[in-house]
């Protein structure tokens, strides 16, 4: 169990601005996801945790000492990567000792441990087996035990479950908060997957080109996202968002959209002339009959596109004018495209962004 | 016929597509590889001298072969030319290759230059290395020995040394050819289990003797074969750079490919020198159908 700081971190790669002003504390047994899409930066930043590439400027420290120059063996981490990595010509055994032998522990302490880690993760009767005999959830089952078999201070994980069907990669994530809970080992975990990343993480570390635009809680990043970009990332389906100007006659305010039509906002704290992106999500759109709202909600119309029945609940997209948006229906209702439909929402659930910097107001 | 063709299925059409590309070398090597070779086997039963009636005289051949002392001289010349050949090549060829794989300024340009023998004419080359093993003030290397303050040494002109004076720039030209092989094979294993052994504290020892060694067994495998297949047949080397005689001093050098050639173009014995063919081609037989049972039980 270590804390681990990345203070002021760069890496460029020839002029590509890979990693771009990265600073973040990790508290001791804390589990942090870094999520964001393709390309953001979030394997390059943990292989700099990791030793496996050097860091252009800044710090990283773990355990309270500066890890900038300290060989990836030294730094006492383990990491477990996205294929896995497993050694084709090593059995299940030596696969989960291989760092127990570089460490040259006597025979029997490596027997131990590892039988211990394989009976931890369920691996007991395929100890004698290569991977390439494993199915897909055993060869991660194995990479998970290579790294916990070693008591690192500090788990570094690269999108470990991507490379499995979404059955299988739902009951691998409850196993892994199970074993996180069971070793409070300090883990840093990468995905783009933001379910994923909602359901694992103490605390979510939303990367864009680069940069982080939020750390926080899974409910704070999803209740008060920090940015449009935020806003977008986190949530399926997506945020809605109409783009325009917010505007003012007497008390009552409203947004004119890009397409000239005019949304009424009840009681908005957003100064009048600012331009801005309203956003509210699919699960607060509440389906009502009149088109006067209650009392503090927002009322918006629109008319139906495509019906995605789901069982429990009906996805609906609609054109509302000033652009398309999905709301979400759970009831038995049955609805025809070409319908007009209208949604209350909340006030306090109206995100505003401003449009140039994308940041929340 | 279009007709024809349009009744079959997919599988069908490219099996008669790649039978049709294939059908051209295919015709070249039966008339200009096996044919010859079975003609050897003909011949191999006969005596003949090139000129004179051909005359068959079944496996007389083949036992005046194994009757004759030196035939087992060279056997065992030609075995030894491999034995030791093949593991000190390949040795030499890992190191360079494992070393050049870790270095990047200047890695083409050392790949390249290693490279260089296997292109270069075996004839020339061995004249070159002739050269340097001359007594003084000539020879390269006894001038070094003499620097070094150690006694010359004969070289070429020793029964012992002779045949491991010719070895070694055969073992050179072939280096670089096997260091390309090598790298390749090195480059083909995945990052990641380097970098994974790097994270989990493992040695440079432990990568190679568990990642990095297992996983060039089958580069080893075609490159043993390969290189054995050629140290059997070495001729060149020993026909340029032997002293005495060719294959001397006293034969200590004589490989088999040396004595067919001998005996067929020397002493006009056709139906000798064949049957000396088969007796090698049966050999390298044996080592390529070993190669093939190694690789596929390492699938
Ligand atoms: N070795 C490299 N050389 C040059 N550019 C690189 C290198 N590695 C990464 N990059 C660049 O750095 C940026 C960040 O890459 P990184 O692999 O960290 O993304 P990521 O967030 O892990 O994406 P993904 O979700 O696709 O894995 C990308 O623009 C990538 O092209
Ligand atoms: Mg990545």
């Amino acid at each position: 169990m270590a804390e681990v700081r990345l203070e002021g971190v760069h890496k460029l790669f020839g002029s590509v601005v890979a990693v771009e002003d990265f600073n973040l504390s990790i508290g001791s047994s804390e589990f942090v996801v870094f999520v964001g899409p393709s390309g953001c930066g979030k394997s390059t930043t943990l292989r700099m945790l990791a030793g496996l590439e050097d860091v252009t400027s800044g710090s990283i420290s773990i355990d309270g000492r500066a890890v900038n120059n300290v060989h990836p063996k030294d730094r006492d981490i383990a990491m477990v990567f996205q294929n896995y990595a497993l050694y084709p010509h090593l059995n299940v055994f030596d696969n989960i000792s291989f760092g127990l032998r570089a460490k040259r522990l006597p025979k029997d302490e490596i027997a131990k441990r590892t039988n211990e880690a394989a009976e931890i993760l369920g691996l007991g009767d395929l100890l004698k087996r290569r991977p390439g005999e494993l199915s897909g959830g055993q060869k991660q089952r194995v990479a998970m035990g290579r790294a916990i078999v070693r008591k690192p201070k500090v788990f570094l994980f690269d999108e470990p479950l991507s490379n499995l069907d979404a059955k299988l990669r739902h009951k691998m994530r409850a196993e892994m908060k199970i074993l996180h809970q069971r070793v409070q080992t300090t883990t840093v975990y990468v995905t783009h997957d933001q379910v994923e990343a909602m359901t694992l993480a103490d605390r979510i570390v939303i990367m864009n080109e680069g940069h982080i635009e939020q750390v926080g809680t899974p409910d704070e990043v999803y209740k008060h996202p920090a940015s449009q970009f935020v806003a977008s990332f986190i949530g399926s389906p997506a945020m809605n968002f109409a783009t325009g100007r917010i505007e003012a006659s007497g008390k009552t305010m409203s947004l004119r959209t890009d397409s000239g039509t005019s949304l009424d906002l009840a009681g908005c704290g957003v100064a009048e002339g600012t331009m801005v992106q309203l956003g509210f999500r699919p699960e607060h759109m509440e389906l009502a009959d009149t088109a006067k709202p209650a009392r503090g909600h927002v009322s918006i119309a629109g008319s139906i596109t495509v019906v995605e029945p789901m069982g429990h609940e009906t996805v609906l997209t609609c054109d509302a004018g000033f652009g398309e948006i999905v709301g979400k229906y759970e009831g038995e209702r049955r609805f025809q495209p070409g319908e007009t439909v209208k949604f209350h929402i909340r006030a306090d659930r109206l995100h505003y962004f401003d449009l140039k910097t994308g940041l929340r107001i | 016929m279009t007709d024809f063709w349009n009744r079959l299925t997919i599988g069908q059409k490219l099996a008669i597509t790649a039978w049709l590309f294939l059908a051209i070398p295919l015709v070249f090597y039966i008339t200009i590889r096996f044919y010859p070779t079975f003609e050897a086997f003909y011949v191999s039963t006969l005596k003949w001298n090139l000129l004179g009636a051909k005359k068959a005289i079944g496996f007389k051949n083949y036992i005046k072969i194994f009757a004759d002392e030196d035939f087992w001289l060279v056997l065992w010349n030609t075995i030894k030319y491999a034995l030791v050949g093949v593991p000190v090549s390949m040795l030499i060829a890992f190191v360079i290759a494992y070393w050049l794989n870790e270095i990047h300024f200047g890695h083409d340009m050392i790949r390249a230059m290693y490279f260089i023998p296997f292109l270069t004419t075996a004839v020339a080359m061995a004249w070159v290395w002739r050269w340097f093993y001359q007594p003084l003030p000539i020879g390269y290397f006894n001038i070094m020995l003499s620097w070094m303050g150690i006694p010359q040494q004969p070289f070429l002109k020793s029964v012992t040394q002779a045949l491991y004076a010719i070895m070694a720039p055969a073992v050179w030209a072939g280096l670089g050819f096997q260091i390309v092989i090598f790298i390749a094979g090195i480059r083909a294993i995945p990052r990641s289990y380097f970098e994974a052994a790097e994270i989990d504290g493992a040695g440079r020892w432990q990568i190679l003797r568990e990642i990095t060694l297992p996983a060039l067994k089958p580069t080893m495998i075609f490159l043993t074969v390969v290189s054995t297949i050629g140290f059997l047949r070495i001729f060149d080397q020993v026909y340029t750079m032997s002293a005495d005689s060719a294959g001397g001093p006293l034969n200590s050098t004589k490989p088999l490919v040396l004595m067919i050639y001998e005996f067929a173009f020397d002493e006009f014995k056709l139906g000798r020198a064949s049957a000396l063919t088969v007796i090698l081609f049966m050999i390298l037989l044996v080592v390529s159908l070993v190669q093939l049972w190694l690789m596929r039980k390492h699938k």
